[in-house]
């Protein structure tokens, strides 16, 4: 080369733009839907319902104490817990173990290997029964009043 | 100043990087075991008894619990749904990308609240069953 600079040598120590879905996703990222595939998405909703779940497993375990306190503090809880409010709360507990164990065997056979290039059609192959599923019990459950 | 990314560093902000495989697998099997648990969790105590929500009253409870299968079936149940919530926990606090030392508190504090967790589930189980 006769001494030329290349083009581009003067900004070769710039800082580059922080892209978002480099190495290093911003340590909230994942919760956020904006802009992803039905990966990211799938991902965001399987923590949300974990956490979720988790919440309700240490709520659980404070409702089963007044078990602990006798016949007439659960029969007092039993009056409450038959309300449709409480009874929708129970549908959503039901979506939430639906979408977490489904998703979680998607994740599961993707990820060892059994079927790793088929997440999309797992994804809403699972959808569907646990959409069937869920309508079945919120039948049930609303039916039992 | 040049930034040099280590590994460790690329290794450390990566979200998924802090889960050994080892942690995956346990994750995958109590994951798995909890598909089935909490299937006849769920059937036995909102879909057999004729009831609004399924849900039994006082007596019918002890007597639930007091059913060896129930009673091994439960304790599983709760086995798995500690360790399985613990990992899961654990794996969302380690995306916020805590310092080594935090790290280490994150770990504890999950032992000790999962052991906790362990402990009280197993104390009602089995206080409830000694009732029948």
């Amino acid at each position: 080369m006769s001494g030329q600079e290349l083009p581009g040598t003067e900004r070769r120590d710039d800082v580059g733009p922080v892209l978002r879905k480099g190495v290093g996703i911003p340590a909230s990222g994942w919760f956020d839907p904006r802009g992803r595939a039905l990966g990211g998405f799938a991902f965001a909703v399987n923590r949300v319902t974990g956490l979720g779940l988790v919440v309700y497993l240490y709520l659980h375990l404070a409702v089963l104490s007044m078990l602990l306190r006798g016949e007439s503090a659960w029969s007092g809880f039993l009056r409450l817990a038959t309300n449709w409010l409480f009874l929708s709360l129970d549908v959503l507990l039901i979506f939430g173990i639906l979408y977490h164990g489904l998703n979680g065997i998607r994740v599961a056979l993707v990820g060892s290997g059994v079927v790793p290039d088929r997440q999309k059609a797992l994804w809403w192959a699972l959808g569907v029964i646990g959409t069937i599923t869920l309508a079945f019990s919120a039948l049930h459950i609303y039916g039992s009043r | 100043m040049a930034t040099v990314r280590t590994r460790e560093a690329v290794r450390r902000r990566s979200p998924r990087a802090p889960r050994s495989a080892g942690e995956w697998r346990t994750m995958t099997l109590t994951g798995l075991g909890l598909l089935v648990l909490v299937t006849v969790h769920m059937i036995a105590n909102h879909f057999v008894v004729r009831s609004i929500g399924g849900l039994r009253d006082y007596q019918q409870v002890l007597a639930y619990i007091a059913n060896p299968a129930i009673f091994t079936i439960e304790s599983l149940f709760l086995l798995f749904v500690t360790v399985h919530a613990m990992l899961g926990l654990r794996g969302v606090l380690l995306d916020l990308d805590p310092g080594p030392r935090l790290r280490r508190w994150i770990d504890r504090g999950l032992a000790v609240l999962g052991l906790a967790t362990l402990a009280y589930g197993y104390f009602l189980i089995g206080t409830l069953a000694s009732r029948a």
